[in-house]
């Protein structure tokens, strides 16, 4: 039976887990490398494959112009929204992008979800060389800030993974699924998460019911554009400028020195969180060197202003809990961030109480989604998560003004109804805009969609056509409209603002199916390989036996040569060879298979060859 | 954001979609189990299982909340066929706003104003009380120096003073109207005890709406005042 995950597609790391039936407990699937994290780094090569993970990362260094990360900076959004992203990341936007953004990498063109979906392709075949098995259900965590396009763009790009995406789970909320489970406590907590590129914080109510837990998010709040990349970006700021100052050098000539100033000082940034000193060590392409130290002290007053950026959401997630920073029972820290000393003491001192920290802050995301997975898709509840939508629902009024219909903090799935009516005889249809955010005018809200709601022909005021907004369990919003006169459900064209339309979504899950085939051939591989070892395995194992004694020199030379042929090509990608490597040790074992065999007879049967039985 | 272009049940059938067995307005049917469409226009304080009185206790209707998200919440139809999964989408979503309206006192009036036509969406009458008219005449006029005072760069001293207090004031105000207006919930909650007839009803549910509106004046008054004292 094929198996169901839960999966952390973070801006620089990403993780998949799983709940081990063993130990009923969640943990997470360690890659080819051993490590769980993998990069969220995917590269094209010049002949067409694409790369994803730690070797992708390594070619940031070789091809950067191949390659690229922080990518979910881009899931949902458009050109205009990243235009002052695009001075600090290496992005190459195409220029052509309309609703959605589309990124060359060498000399094609991906859109956002297409290279997410290269990511989890990469965890998917993570998982299914770990279980031997296919992996086609996942659950998907998405901070907890994210819109209703960003959400979308997620959900996309598991589909275009191959996946059925069964849930989207806020970042926060599945950390504290994790951090519950893991600490049996109740209360109030607060989940301060701090990632690579996005910030969260969520108030939560646990409860102990007569059916099971209960996880009730109480509000959130966050910043979709704030994260660990951002302290690198302040990092890199300074040490360029020092550079540039002392150095003649155009870092825009040379994008490779740029990745390689920038993993020099996220390994000083990293240093710092233990260390009151670090070192940067920097070569420049021309062999001179570039060196300095800083200490925390000065590390810390280049970061404060980041890390106040994270107190205003902090304040209002509260204030929409209608609780105060003493309310809280517990505080949980989230994100590879909040490893920072100077995170620590904030978040500790607003709190007035010393933060949680003793789970992997890199890891509990990934693991509360392996949790809400398996409630999912074994059925038994002992455990339910109430989230909330984090944003305003609206449609645009006269004068540009938004109508709230939706609340933010509303706990999801969440619904309103519009009743709409015409304003002049036989008018034909009316113009319905439909927005997220909190500000007061259409313009300064997030677009989510225009179009056109068909009206029934006839007298004005005649027509009543109720239009209903629902908020699903995954914060993405559903329209439908029904003609109230007629009970008739009527048909809907919505296409978002800032998505993918039905028809681009279809020509990649096309284009997708190209790389369906390396998935089939991955799993080919993995199939072979295990085969494979069987055979290895078993060959050694009467190697070492005495009736092996009873093979000519030559025989066992042959064995010998198969065997390490067989070994070969397990270690390589084809999976065709591995299998006529394994066909051709099976041949060459085939007498001393008959030896073992007769041994095994001679024990049952008393002393007679095996013909003669 | 999707289209749905999925139909939805035939709304409050007379019987249930699935075992035809007589349906009674439940969440499920009492004969097969089966996740029923919601009828039209549900009534939020029906769907909990509560007489339509305005004094809650919070407590028990967050009790009841979980007890109804355990049973309709979409977790649990995952593997159902899509035409179940839709109608948990419905009940659930239909359940969290009822909760979210309940759970408010104000939104919970409304509610009730709102459903029996005593109250119309969006159309708050926004006069003064006649009573405060004087005292709002003084606020307005004080509102419009402090405006001046600040494009002018003028003495703001005295102004947010002045206006410091009619705020409290007015903060008063709303706590009187607010306890006020908790009396009237005591009115309406008798009415609904005593079975009382349409008429009695509507007297109450009329008190209900002008008392409202006059909160509603109060508070727009208040807002407007810590507006304008905030920004410098």
């Amino acid at each position: 039976m094929s198996k169901t995950v839960g999966i952390d597609l973070g801006t620089t790391f990403s993780l998949i887990a799983f709940v081990d039936p063993a130990t009923s407990a969640p943990r997470c699937i360690p890659g080819p490398y051993g490590e769980t994290l993998c990069p969220s780094v995917v590269s094209l090569d010049a002949d067409g494959t694409v790369i994803a993970g730690e070797p992708a990362r390594r070619r940031l260094l070789t091809q950067p112009e191949r390659t690229i990360y922080s990518v979910k900076r881009l899931m949902g959004r458009g050109v205009e929204d990243v235009r002052d992203e695009l001075k600090i990341f290496p992005f190459r936007i195409d220029p052509e992008s309309r609703s959605v953004i589309r990124v060359r990498l060498g000399e094609k063109y991906f859109t956002p979800p297409e290279i997410s979906a290269f990511i989890l392709r990469e965890l998917k075949s993570w998982a299914e060389e770990f279980f031997k098995d296919t992996v086609d259900r996942a659950v998907i965590t998405v901070p907890a800030y994210f819109n209703d396009a960003q959400r979308q763009a997620t959900k996309d790009a598991g589909r275009l993974a191959g996946l059925e995406v069964l849930r989207l789970v806020n970042e926060p909320t599945a950390a504290a699924l994790a951090y519950g489970l893991h600490k049996q406590k109740r209360g109030r907590v607060a989940v301060y998460d701090f990632g690579g590129g996005t910030f969260d914080i969520s108030i939560l109510k646990l409860i102990s019911t007569t059916e099971g837990d209960i996880y009730q998010v109480l509000s959130t709040n966050g910043d979709t554009h704030l994260g660990g990349d951002d302290i690198d970006n302040a990092l890199a700021a300074v040490a360029r400028a020092e550079i540039e100052q002392k150095f003649t050098i155009d870092f825009a000539k040379h994008p490779e020195a740029v990745q390689e100033l920038r993993k020099t000082l996220i390994h000083a940034k990293h240093q710092l969180s233990s260390a009151e000193r670090a070192t940067i060590r920097f070569a420049l392409p021309d062999d001179r060197i570039y060196t300095r130290e800083i200490t925390r002290a000065e590390f810390d007053k280049l970061i404060e202003p980041i890390i106040a950026r994270t107190m205003a959401p902090v304040k209002m997630a509260l204030a929409d809990a209608k609780l105060q920073p003493s309310d809280m029972d517990e505080v949980v820290m989230v994100g590879g961030s909040t490893r920072i000393p100077l995170v620590r003491k904030t978040v500790g001192d607003y709190f007035g109480r010393a933060p949680h920290c003793e789970l992997n802050p890199d890891e509990v995301v990934a693991l509360g989604a392996a949790v809400q997975a398996n409630i999912l898709e074994s059925g038994v509840k002992d455990m339910l998560l109430l989230d909330v939508t984090p944003l305003s629902l609206g449609i645009e009024t006269m004068g540009g003004v938004v109508a709230k219909l939706i609340p933010r903090n509303s706990t999801i799935p969440a619904s309103a109804q519009e009743l709409f009516t015409t304003g002049v005889d036989n008018q034909t249809g009316i113009d319905i805009h439909i927005l997220q955010g909190e500000r007061e005018l259409a313009r300064d809200c997030r677009s989510l969609s225009r179009f056109q709601l068909k009206m029934p022909p006839g007298p004005a005021g005649l027509a009543r056509v109720e239009v209903k907004f629902l908020i699903d369990a995954n914060g993405i919003l559903q329209v439908s409209a029904k003609d109230l006169r007629t009970g008739e459900q009527s048909s809907l064209e919505v296409q978002p603002s800032y998505g993918l339309t039905d028809t681009e979504m279809e020509r990649m899950l096309e284009e997708s199916i190209e790389f369906a085939e390396q998935d089939f051939q991955q799993r080919q591989l993995i199939e072979a390989r295990n085969e494979a070892e069987t055979i290895l395995h078993a060959t050694e194992k009467t190697l070492a036996r005495e009736e092996s004694q009873a093979l000519a020199t030559e025989e066992r030379a042959k064995i010998d040569a198969a065997v390490k042929l067989l070994r070969e090509a397990a270690a390589g990608t084809d999976y065709k060879l591995v299998r006529k490597r394994t066909d051709e040790l099976n041949q060459a074992t085939m007498h001393l298979a008959e030896l073992a065999m007769n041994k095994a007879l001679q024990a049952a049967v008393g002393g007679r060859k095996l013909d003669e039985v | 954001m999707n289209a749905t272009k999925t139909q939805t049940g035939t709304p409050s059938a007379a019987a249930c979609w699935s075992c035809h067995a007589a349906a009674e307005g439940t969440h499920f049917c009492k004969a097969c189990g089966k996740i029923q469409p919601l009828g039209r226009d549900v009534d939020y304080f029906a769907f909990f299982g509560l007489p339509r009185k305005l004094k809650i206790d919070e407590a028990d209707l967050e009790q009841r909340f979980h007890q109804l998200s355990w049973k309709l919440h979409p977790d649990n139809f995952v593997a159902a066929p899509e035409y179940e999964r839709n109608l948990a989408l419905e009940r659930s979503s239909e359940l969290n706003d009822a909760y979210r309206t309940l759970r408010d006192p104000i939104l919970r009036v409304e509610y009730l104003l709102l459903r029996a036509g005593v109250r119309k969406e969006g159309t708050t009458k926004q006069q003064a009380p006649p009573e405060l008219l004087e005292e709002v005449f003084e606020l307005n006029e004080s509102l419009d120096e402090l405006r001046e005072a600040k494009a002018d760069g003028g003495d703001l001293t005295e102004l947010r003073a002045r206006l410091t207090d009619a705020e409290k004031n007015f903060q008063e105000k709303l706590d009187e109207v607010d306890a006020e207006l908790q009396n009237v919930f005591g009115e309406w909650d008798a009415a609904v005890d005593a079975d009382a007839d349409g008429v009695a009803q509507r007297a109450v549910m009329a008190k209900l709406n002008e008392v409202l509106n006059r909160r509603s004046y109060i508070r727009n008054l208040v807002r407007n005042v810590g507006v304008e004292l905030e920004q410098g």
